[in-house]
């Protein structure tokens, strides 16, 4: 499984970032391969890269506001949630996402 | 899982005038006021009560609780002078908006400038942001009685093998 997401919260100081590292433990522990893009209030970390964007199974926008580039997921299967729901159970987000994507492997 | 280290110390942003072991407020505003106080006695609040009222802006906004016992409030204000966190920790329970609807013992206020040229602080205010994500740094948080334990526990670094 290869997820690409991106976080980014209201301010762009906290939240942005507790999710991402939320959502990447989470993804390790299930044996999933993710990269996860930040917006933050100095701009954007660990960019996506096209590649990145292109093998993923799907988009995981953990997000509170509008974020840049999403143009980048056209054709893609895109799901968003608030930087809460991400942080508050990571790994049950995960799991209904790829159970409702019908991407059980 | 931090993929850009940062080499720099914690103990720059979070000095002991801003840890607050013993918070007396029993509210949610009040806890922000009385943490604000240490921001303004340090300088690096220059509009007590502008500040005050960024933070609950950012309070109406969405939960900051984040569950475990612990709340991030924040705000971004022109009246922030330095980029820097403030920490409160209660022996009692606080009410707050939280994940887990549970009440809450450590506050950690984030105090960032409007705009804010010290990238360097904001950098070691999301590696608290990553420490935050990790249990185990939660349930020694809550165990903390002392300052400089207090400090130790921010200077680890998240991966666990820093030893400055």
């Amino acid at each position: 499984m290869k997820i690409v997401g991106i976080a980014a919260c209201t301010s762009g100081i906290a939240h942005t970032y507790i999710a991402r590292e939320k959502i990447m433990k989470a993804a390790q522990k299930l044996g999933y391969d993710i990269h996860m893009e930040t917006q933050g209030t100095i701009g954007t970390e660990n960019a996506l890269t096209p590649e990145d964007i292109k093998e993923a199974d799907f988009v995981l926008l953990a997000v509170d506001i509008k974020v840049g580039g999403r143009e980048r997921f056209k054709g893609k299967k895109v799901v968003e949630v608030d930087t809460n729901t991400a942080i508050k159970a990571p790994t049950q987000l995960l799991e209904k996402v790829v159970d409702k994507l019908g991407l059980t492997e | 899982m931090a993929d850009e280290t940062v080499d720099i110390d914690i103990g720059e942003v979070v000095t002991k005038d801003l840890i607050d072991l013993d918070i007396k407020s029993n509210t949610k505003e009040d806890v922000i006021a009385e943490l604000t106080d240490l921001l303004v006695a340090h300088g690096d609040v220059i509009d007590r009560q502008g500040f005050i009222d960024d933070v609950l802006l950012r309070e109406a906004e969405g939960i900051t609780g984040l569950g475990q016992g612990v709340a991030i409030p924040h705000g971004k204000s022109k009246a922030v002078k330095n980029t820097t966190i403030a920490i409160g920790i209660s022996k009692h329970d606080i009410p707050w908006e939280s994940l887990d609807d549970e009440p809450i013992r450590v506050i950690i206020l984030f105090a960032v400038r409007d705009i804010d040229a010290n990238t360097l602080h904001i950098k070691l205010l999301q590696k608290v942001a990553v420490l935050l994500s990790d249990d185990d740094f939660i349930v020694n948080l809550h165990k903390v009685n002392t300052k400089d334990e207090l400090i130790s526990l921010l200077r680890k670094d998240p991966e666990g093998e820093d030893e400055s």
